[in-house]
């Protein structure tokens, strides 16, 4: 970095360098900053950016790891669109999306509003909460909640106190998404840190302000608090809605590696991979990827457009 | 002070070169170095599925053919079933799958016709292989077209494991020759006596369903096509679906959430049909003794049953197809190997390690007592290859099945549905 930061520097007694060497040396700094990033950009080029557009051609072709890849244009996202399952699948998703997002929000909206008070132990509540984000998403929580979700397990008979008799959740198809729900909304640590972080930076003379006038606690977090941490909240649904699209670890290792029972858990990305990797049916799991591309970027797209009428920025509140 | 900076940054750059070039350098030696055989060393990937009591057998038999040949290496890699099967497809399609590899009946075709298996034949002929003494006709499974792709390790065949206790309470006594009608009877004795579940979900097993055909004059395959009609899986899925509400056979909610453990080792119902050497499974998992005994038939005889196997199979492209041959052979007639394996991967299939390997413990002489009296009763039949996407429908059957009891799928939807990706699977 400092290398960068300054500038050549040349003994002393010599004319001032021409453009050209101070061109040249600005050459051969570029050129050491690029041999530093080398790791990473070879990397990309061929770990990323390499296998995207691959992956681009073999959307339109039918390709099964052995054959060599034949181009049928459009014909796998047609058959996509037509197939059952993949509707499944994008039902299943967009369910799991629409639920999860808001609620993990929320828990960490709230969680975040109580660890902003000034308290004793603080440190200590936060860790303890932002635990789970970094344990998630590790297979051996998968087999816990596994564990904990299936039949006559914890939770099973905790609903059965409530009069709940619904068994398990994990072999009933109506229930099993929840299970994954629940999974997300536990890690709800890294937007509740985003959210305290958003806070702080509330200016602590709208509160006072507001309290002269007389604003009660609800009226001060609808007028003031959610208004003033709006953009810290639209990085976080954004963030987290993108998230939640990409899911899959929780739902393979919850079903079992079968997305089921009964294709309850049939993530998109849980059929893309059984495509891909089980039936080896290549093209139709590059097109089915890009599809997802394309609908997240969609889904950015409107929440970007959606941010001029509820997200305000402070030289807007101005 | 500004010179020295820049003389060091030079010497940073260059020992970066440097050490970019030694990582380069290091990248082709391990590339080609990968089988380098200048001394006469030869080094080959073995790979198989199982679990850990397999794995620690498989690792001491090749210790012995290490000791026997030292010049040839085993490196081995394992998992379980079904990261095999994807780990496998991504090796192949790049090239590089193992030199020699575990198979089964439902991949040989499919992988014989993306020229990923070797032809054994020629080995044998020069002496390499040996492929004579296999008990009961077994060899022909690893035949496809003429080619001997894979060489059967042990041979095992479909049972019906039981739970003895809840047999004997309810007073239920499995013979020979037994029908349908008598097993869906005992399953409703066991419901009415001691109120659990007979089956644990008979209707979604492929290989169950091969034998039913089979009674009945067809088979679940031909050799490019499925072999029964869409009105047929209608008609099994439909008395099966009817068996689950009527509580003959145990909720598939229950079952579900046994997993990894089966139904019948968690007592959710006191059957269930599988593989024979499976049955051994059962002892670890239960608290219940666990038998086997035999599959119901149609017509009083006819079981439908044919010795299915594992094999070992070797990669088309390996350099050393010749220690390949040798590995083979020593691994499926060392009579010391045999001795080591036992039943794990089916009865044994040479005469050699089957005569080597007296089993003393309960589990592997039930699967022996088994397989004798089943031999015995005549009613083995043959097995046919089954065509390039056995294991993809097989993977539906036991989904769309599973759809179907959990009453999500209507039988006849269910039908339609496998029949359309069973389609989609022999093209792919």
């Amino acid at each position: 970095m400092t290398l960068v930061k300054e500038a050549p520097a040349r003994p002393a007694g010599k004319r001032p360098a021409a453009p050209a060497a101070g061109r040249r040396g600005r050459r051969r700094e570029n050129l050491a900053g690029y041999l530093f990033m080398s790791p990473w950009i070879a990397g990309f080029l061929l770990l990323t950016a390499g296998p995207m557009i691959a992956s681009l051609y073999y959307a339109f072709t039918r390709y099964n790891l052995f054959t060599p890849p034949e181009w049928v244009g459009f014909d796998n996202f047609t058959t996509m669109f037509q197939d059952p399952r993949w509707q499944k699948s994008v039902e299943v998703t967009l369910k799991y999306v629409v639920v999860a997002t808001p609620l993990k929000l929320l828990l960490a909206l709230g969680v975040a509003l109580l660890l902003a008070q000034k308290r004793r132990g603080q440190g200590v509540y936060r860790a303890a909460f932002y635990m789970p984000s970094l344990i998630g998403a590790s297979v051996s929580v998968g087999f816990v909640w596994r564990a904990l979700f299936s039949d006559d397990a914890v939770v099973d008979r905790t609903q059965k106190i409530f009069g709940l008799d619904v068994g398990g959740w994990i072999g009933n198809p109506d229930y099993v998404i929840y299970a994954l729900v629940a999974l997300s909304i536990w890690q709800f640590g890294a937007p509740m840190v985003i959210f305290l972080a958003g806070l702080k930076q509330v200016p602590q003379e709208l509160y006072e302000a507001a309290e002269v006038d007389g604003a009660g606690p609800l009226r001060r977090f609808w007028n003031i608090t959610l208004p003033m941490i709006s953009p810290v909240l639209f990085f976080n649904v954004l963030l987290e809605s993108i998230h939640a699209f990409q899911v899959f670890g929780s739902a393979y290792v919850v079903s079992d590696t079968r997305c089921g029972p009964a294709d309850a858990t049939l993530v998109y990305t849980c059929y893309l991979y059984q495509k891909g990797f089980k039936e080896a049916q290549m093209g139709f799991a590059s097109a089915m990827a890009w599809t997802l591309v394309i609908a997240v970027a969609l889904v950015t797209a409107v929440l970007f457009w959606s941010q001029k009428k509820w997200v305000h920025y402070e030289e807007a509140a101005k | 002070m500004g010179t020295s900076r820049n003389v060091e940054r030079r010497t940073v750059l260059k020992v970066a070169g440097a050490s970019v070039a030694t990582v380069g350098l290091g990248a082709t030696t391990a590339c080609g170095g990968e089988s380098g055989s200048g001394d006469g060393n030869v080094t080959l990937r073995y790979a198989w599925w199982g679990g850990e009591p397999r794995t620690i057998a498989m690792k001491k038999a090749i210790a012995l053919f290490e000791k026997k040949y030292p010049k040839i290496k085993i490196k081995p890699e394992f998992t379980d079933y079904e990261a095999f099967w994807e780990k496998f497809q991504t090796q192949a399609s790049g090239g590089n799958p193992p030199d020699v590899f575990q198979n089964a009946v439902g991949f040989l075709r499919k992988y014989d016709k993306r020229g990923v298996l070797m032809d054994l034949k020629p080995q044998a002929d020069a002496g390499n292989l040996d492929l004579k003494n296999f008990r009961n006709g077994v060899l022909a499974n690893g035949q496809v077209d003429g080619k001997q792709i894979g060489v059967p390790v042990g041979a095992n065949t479909m049972a019906l494991v039981i739970d003895l206790k809840a047999f004997q309470k309810a007073g239920v006594e499995p013979k020979f020759g037994w029908t349908w009608d008598e097993y869906f009877a005992a399953l409703q004795t066991i419901q009415d006596k001691l109120k659990i579940a007979g089956d644990t979900g008979y209707f979604a097993i492929m290989y169950l369903y091969d034998l039913y055909l089979r009674q009945n004059g067809k088979a679940f395959f031909t050799d490019s096509d499925l072999g029964f009609t869409e009105d047929d899986l209608t008609q099994w899925w439909e008395d099966g679906y009817k068996r689950v509400r009527s509580g003959l056979v145990a909720d598939p909610k229950k079952i579900e959430q046994a997993k990894p453990k089966s139904g019948l080792s968690a007592g959710l119902a006191a059957s269930e049909f599988t593989w024979d050497n499976f049955s051994i499974r059962y002892e670890g998992e239960g608290e219940s003794d666990y038998g086997l005994a035999p599959i119901p038939t149609t017509d009083g005889k006819d079981t439908g049953q044919y010795l299915g196997s594992l094999m070992m199979s070797a990669f088309s492209g390996t350099k050393h197809p010749k220690e390949v041959a040798q590995f083979i052979s020593f691994m499926v007639h060392d009579p010391e190997v045999g001795k080591i394996m036992g039943y794990d991967r089916g009865i044994l299939a040479t005469t050699e390690q089957y005569d080597a390997f007296k089993p003393t413990d309960p589990n592997n002489k039930g699967v022996a007592a088994y397989e004798d009296e089943v031999a015995k009763a005549g009613v083995l039949g043959k097995i046919t290859p089954h065509p390039s996407g056995a294991d993809v429908i097989e993977a539906a059957f036991l989904r769309i099945g599973g759809e179907v009891s959990q009453g999500k799928t209507k039988p006849a939807d269910a039908a339609k549905t496998l029949f359309s990706e069973a389609k989609a699977a022999f093209a792919g």
